[in-house]
């Protein structure tokens, strides 16, 4: 212990903020699981309830997370690091346009008919693909068109996988 | 022993057919390509290729089905050497080591590794399954619910294993992902739990959507956001197979992970699922140098790849002389024999001594095949990783999306699948590796249903996994694996607390 | 944007001329099974369907919409547009057990769908592990009745077909809260009676039959009104002496409600043409299935059979001390 003697003499302090983040994260999430499973009956051993288990976890979940972020403030780690939105909003974006898109939703006035991979397909490699920094948009718009036939040949008809094309085109 | 080479003659007469060969062949490359395809699994090829096989004769069918599962268990590794991507939860290990050295230029000798490993594996579970099959049946028999949950808690010990980094972090995500696995309608109440209400979580969390998110779109925002580790892999081409010294180098993991596979996949509760995770476990703790695993070790590829491949195949024992399936896709073949006229059952080896055996010779064949298919596709798979990054993420985003859509023909998926993105984006912040929780996930639904199905056999007394001996003796595996994985750790992190 | 803008338009500028044409069909049909590919109803559904892509001239697709019990992909396809382009392949859970076992149900069976036909009847046996002590039928009534706390019922999930006709069962011996072990799926299920692990289970014919022919497991009876050409051996409930437990899992097709008269004409004349087939035929009567009478095989006669299995179910479902 005797370089760390300098470091503890200066107390308490946080020491990681990854780890003290990542402990309070998986604390958040215990918490969430222990919200949401409040109404589980946790049954006995000779006949366990639905709740036992997702609470035991919840619950040792929540004590690893205290235990990460108590460590933080004793030893040394990673700093957090920054975030990038803009990866974030178009790839995941795109995925879920995807989702929204490919056999159409209705949540409450907003309504999108069913409109197919032929659609779908190259709004994914559009959208995700401002993500990039060095985005070629004439470049990204033939790959999109390249892809989705490519798409279309190899899922609907090399394996005949029943997704919908186009169906408001072609009906299929 | 004159008997097993009878029985494998007649099986190698059988899917020698010009026919037999061409349908296996056919069978390989369309199980290839689906398993190159993330998301797209067997199971909805094979469901979808039903109809086709309608025409032909029940042997020839099931060989090119059987095909289409082995040959997409191979293809899935080449989507995790290549871009991270596990389409299975038994394809998680080799992102590990798999992707490190994909990401160090040495893509093409994994590959090469795996698709050797693979046959190498796939050789001696074809021997294996030919001498021992019948008799191995028995052991399937004696895993009743407590052997099961003592088996997933040894499964969970290995997970501590696989982490690279802090064990207490390691700890925290297994957690989670069993946490994670409780999502779902309650098995024996009905009642739901977690979900919010919403009706596409009902059935839980699918593991494509889960593994897509955290490892695949996590994996690419990931990339984004440090442009220089993604060129890596751009500019630097090593060599395309690997060298002799690697292959003295995988020889050992390789015939340990057949061992391992094997062995654990002959349990009908889809224990071949573990395989993968107790080699590189294993790998982990016998070399000289632990720490090169996670960061490209090249047993680290052999070892799992095998064990996948060998528990591939032996996972039709159940199926084929008890007449159960040990998983999905083994249950779909049950469908697939059924609608050929061949329930399968207890009896079919006698009865149908010619569809027997010969699906165990087109193992054998299919494995060359598999080979012959994939050596050459090396240097096309390792040239499409130069595809400059702006245009592969969007052709991983395409590809990701409509395999996620064929898992359930459910869009909400794919949305879910962005969400477990998010997700896996901040686990990587925070410092987590998603590798562990997976494991857990996985492990998570089989280890809750027995143990409440041990617990009411039991009549609620925990003596149970005590009492029977393979339980006991797979809890004091666990142990042991416990107790070697923390001690090192321990110690080091008082070394690292020492010099801070 | 734009580009998304024109094909709305496009879409429903194609979409309305499309509905008043009147020769059906002149696309490929949806069939939604709601369960995983290679299980009992996915079988049928593929069995059935290819023959009746023959008679109506278009490929009937079959698309696995697993979840909830099978409630999932019957939701989504009795609320597809009722143009005939979409159908379901449920079974006795999914029409007649849904209601009573989940309540938020967002279909409504009875009255919610256009009913076409039934595909297939599947027998129901009552089947024990091999050392189980009781006998026959009669005897195990009595055993199960008197050692109540020490029997295990094997089932394969709440929803599930196993659970469904055993939970009848239990509900009319009288001993409602007899010991019972989930499983995810009736493999898993098999494996545990096969070895020993638990006592009994309800399951269909095509599940269990190898297994009983192989002597892994023993049959009690079946749950039909005659026995099966497939297990002539096992007699039947009425035989047996439990006259009054008579179930079966059949296969059926439903549409959205409200199906022009049309296209359910040529749905059904597809289906009776497929179920007289050589070839289907006898691939249905090697899983154990029962082909339907011509009655059954009308909407009016599948409506009435969803009926009358919801009126048997019902009352032991929602009593059922799960759920």
């Amino acid at each position: 212990m005797s370089l760390n003697k300098i470091e503890a003499a200066r107390g308490w302090r946080i020491r990681s903020t990854q780890d003290l983040a990542a402990g309070l994260f998986m604390i958040a999430l215990a918490g969430l699981a222990l919200f949401l499973s409040r109404d589980l009956a946790t049954g006995t051993l000779r006949q366990i309830g639905p709740g036992m288990l997702p609470k035991a976890f919840a619950w040792i979940c929540a004590g690893l997370g205290a235990l990460l972020a108590f460590n933080s403030l004793r030893y040394h780690g990673e700093k957090l690091a920054g975030w990038s939105w803009r990866g974030v909003l178009f790839v995941l974006g795109a995925a879920v346009v995807f989702g929204l898109t490919i056999r159409g939703f209705e949540i409450g006035p907003l309504k999108v008919p069913q409109l197919g991979m032929l659609v779908s397909g190259p709004l994914v490699v559009l959208i995700s693909g401002l993500a990039a920094e060095d985005v070629r948009l004439k470049e990204l718009v033939i790959f999109a068109i390249a892809m989705t036939t490519g798409c279309a040949l190899l899922f609907k008809y090399a394996l005949g996988l029943p997704i919908p094309l186009a169906p408001w085109l072609l009906g299929i | 022993m004159t008997e097993m080479f009878a029985n494998l003659s007649l099986g190698f007469g059988v899917a020698l057919t010009l026919k037999n060969i061409a349908l296996c062949f056919t069978g390989c490359l369309v199980g290839t390509l689906i398993g190159v395809l993330p998301g797209v699994g067997p199971i909805a090829t094979i469901a979808m290729l039903l109809p086709i096989t309608f025409g032909l004769d029940p042997v020839g069918a099931l060989i090119m089905l059987a095909g289409i599962y082995y040959g997409a268990q191979y293809g899935g590794s080449t989507t995790a050497i290549l871009v991270n991507i596990p389409g299975e939860a038994t394809a998680v290990v080799t992102t590990l080591d798999g992707h490190q050295m994909a990401k160090q230029g040495r893509a093409g000798v994994a590959l090469g590794t795996a698709a050797i490993g693979s046959f190498v594996a796939g050789c001696f579970a074809t021997l294996i399954i030919a001498a021992l099959g019948a008799p191995l049946t028995k052991l399937a028999l004696l895993f009743g619910p407590a052997e099961y949950f003592s088996l997933m808690v040894m499964g969970l010990c290995f997970a501590v294993v696989l982490a690279r980094g802090s064990i207490l972090k390691a700890f925290c995500m297994i957690m989670l992902g069993l946490l994670l696995s409780t999502v779902g309608t309650d098995l024996e109440t009905g009642q739901e739990r977690m979900t919010f209400g919403f009706p596409p979580l009902s059935d839980g969390i699918d593991f494509a959507v889960l593994a897509m998110g955290v490892f695949g779109f996590a994996e690419v925002l990931r990339n984004l956001e440090n442009p220089e580790t993604r060129d890596v892999v751009r500019t630097k081409i090593g060599r395309l197979l690997p060298s002799w010294e690697d292959i003295k180098q995988s020889i050992a993991p390789c015939l340990r992970g057949t061992f391992i596979g094997g062995t654990l996949g002959i349990l009908p509760g889809n224990g071949a699922v573990l395989g993968p995770f107790a080699s590189y476990t294993i790998e982990k703790k016998l070399a000289k140098d632990p720490s090169r695993f996670g960061r490209g070790a090249i047993e680290g590829v052999a070892g799992p790849e095998s064990a996948n491949n060998a528990g591939a195949q032996t996972a039709f024992i159940p199926l084929l002389t008890l007449g159960i399936p040990p998983n999905a896709v083994m249950a779909l073949m049950v469908g697939a024999m059924t609608i050929h006229g061949i329930i399968p059952g207890p009896q079919v080896m006698t009865k149908n001594p010619d569809l027997f055996w010969g699906m165990i010779a087109s193992m054998w064949i299919g494995n060359l095949m598999l080979l012959i298919i994939n050596l050459p596709l090396v240097g096309v798979w390792v040239k499409l990783l130069q595809v400059p990054y702006r245009l592969m993420f969007p052709a991983i985003l395409i590809f990701c999306s409509i395999g996620i859509y064929s898992v359930n023909n459910q869009p909400v998926d794919v949305a879910f699948t962005a969400l477990f993105g998010l997700f896996g984006y901040l686990l990587i912040k925070l410092g987590f590796e998603p590798a562990p929780m997976l494991l857990g996930f996985v492990l998570g639904k089989l280890m809750e249903e027995k143990l409440r199905q041990a617990l009411i056999i039991s009549r609620g007394s925990f003596m149970t996994f005590i009492e029977r001996p393979i339980s006991a003796g797979l809890l004091l595996v666990a142990v042991a694996i416990l107790v070697i994985a923390l001690l090192p750790s321990m110690s080091k992190k008082r070394e690292e607390v020492f010099t801070e | 944007m734009k580009k998304l803008a024109l094909s709305l338009a496009a879409a429903l500028a194609l979409a309305l001329p499309a509905q008043a044409q009147s020769k059906y069909p002149e696309r490929p049909i949806t069939m939604i099974v709601p369960f995983a590919a290679g299980g009992p109803t996915d079988i049928i559904a593929r069995i059935v369907s290819e023959n009746m892509s023959k008679t109506l001239g278009q490929q009937i697709v079959v698309e696995n919409v697993a979840g909830a019990g099978g409630t999932t992909g019957i939701t989504r396809a009795v609320t597809a547009a009722p143009d005939g382009y979409t159908i379901a392949m449920g079974h006795l859970g999914t029409f007649s057990a849904a209601p009573a076992t989940y309540p938020g149900l967002k279909y409504d069976p009875i009255n919610g769908m256009t009913t076409i036909g039934l595909a297939g009847g599947t027998p129901i046996l009552i089947v024990a592990k091999k050392a189980f002590a009781p006998k026959d039928l009669k005897e195990f009534v009595t055993y199960v009745k008197a050692n109540a706390d020490k029997v295990n019922e094997a089932h394969a999930g709440v929803g599930s077909v196993s659970w469904t006709t055993c939970t009848l069962l239990k509900g009319q011996l009288g001993v409602p809260k007899l010991n019972s072990v989930a499983y995810r799926g009736t493999g898993p299920a098999l494996n545990d009676l096969v070895s020993g692990q638990v006592d009994f289970m309800c399951d269909q014919i095509v599940s269990v039959a190898e297994q009983i022919k192989a002597g892994t497991i023993k049959a009690y009876a079946v749950a039909s009104a005659a026995r099966s050409p497939a297990l002539p051996d096992v007699p039947t409930t009425k035989e047996a002496g439990l006259p009054e437990y008579q179930i079966e899992a059949w296969n059926g097709i439903a549409a959205p409600k409200g199906l022009p008269k049309e296209a359910v004409d040529k749905l059904v004349d597809a289906l009776d043409k497929a179920l007289n087939d050589e070839t289907v035929k006898k691939r249905l009567l090697d899983l154990g299935t029962v082909l339907p009478t011509k009655e059954e095989r009308t909407p009016a006669g599948f409506a009435a059979l969803i009926k009358r299995d919801a009126d048997k179910l019902s009352p032991v479902l929602s009593a059922a001390p799960k759920q």
